[in-house]
């Protein structure tokens, strides 16, 4: 099962944001990237209602109030990348600082708060992996 | 100041892999969470694109890939959410990061970008920690079959 889920993480989570490079290379106007990302989250907000609405799942109030601290801090972090490069951060330095950052604050967290112990092959596997985002941001 | 910024991009990202691990710990359903998180930023950019561009238009191929990759991008979202149930955050989010190099990868055949030496180094990097992890999960999987009490 975890094994399915991190296949399905990489293929999925590593194409969602490619539609905006397609947009750029299309040469669409900049002026479509808010009615983009409206139809964007709202389609992936409807495949996960949909099927739960006709299952009548209920939602409750943690769920109503997490994931509205997910969605504040999701979208204060693209506002804060978006200032750092329109500070004129190059982006080569601007990504690799934000998403090295968000994983050892996660690393972090996962040891302090949730108690995570991580064995030889995972803690090698974190280093590497740490390395290898900060130069796929880079290159 | 530019620098600042990105660090705090990086801070805000960080908090919410945490807090959908505390949202986890809290028997938060991940479906249900997925949801909100997704209602939120649609209604906020819903009211951007009202109020900076009225009546503005979206071209069918640009509508088209938006279902794709936002259906994609909730897919994921659920898949991590899931996952953090019996894994482990730390590894998790990694696994979001890591799947950077996917379209990195799909670039290349795509718009004939350039391979160079830097991009085949982390490309390659990003197989070599998968493996890892994974060889991780099935030690740390043996480890909690033989000591059930030893920790996530």
């Amino acid at each position: 099962m975890w094994f399915l889920l991190m296949l399905v993480i990489l293929l999925t989570n590593g194409m969602s944001a490619f539609g905006l490079k397609m947009i750029a290379a299309w040469g669409v106007p900049e002026t479509v990237k808010y009615p983009y990302l409206t139809v964007w989250y709202a389609s992936g907000l409807a495949a996960i209602a949909l099927p739960m609405l006709w299952k009548g799942m209920r939602f409750g109030k943690t769920e109503l109030i997490w994931g509205a601290l997910a969605g504040a801090l999701s979208i204060g972090g693209q506002v804060a990348m978006a200032v750092a490069l329109n500070r004129g951060v190059p982006g080569h330095v601007v990504f690799p600082i934000a998403i090295g950052g968000s994983i050892f604050v996660v690393a972090l967290a996962g040891r302090l708060m949730f108690g995570e112990r991580l064995s030889v092959p995972t803690a090698v596997g974190l280093a590497l992996g740490f390395i290898a985002v900060i130069l796929v941001g880079v290159s | 100041m530019g620098i600042l910024f990105s660090f705090l991009g990086g801070l805000s990202f960080g908090l919410l892999g945490t807090a959908l691990k505390a949202a986890e710990r809290r028997k938060a359903d991940a479906a249900g969470l997925v949801i909100s998180a997704y209602a939120w930023p649609a209604l906020l950019m819903l009211v951007m694109t009202l109020l900076l561009k009225p009546g503005g238009h979206i071209p069918t191929k640009v509508f088209v890939i938006a279902v794709i990759f936002g259906i994609c991008a909730a897919v994921a979202s659920l898949a991590f959410q899931v996952s953090i149930g019996f894994g482990k955050v730390t590894v998790g989010w990694l696994m979001m990061n890591l799947s950077a190099g996917v379209p990195a990868a799909v670039s290349v055949w795509m718009y004939h970008e350039e391979l160079t030496v830097l991009k085949v180094v982390a490309l390659g990097l990003v197989l070599v920690s998968i493996v890892f992890l994974s060889w991780g999960q099935v030690v740390e999987r043996r480890a909690a079959a033989v000591n059930p009490a030893g920790g996530e």
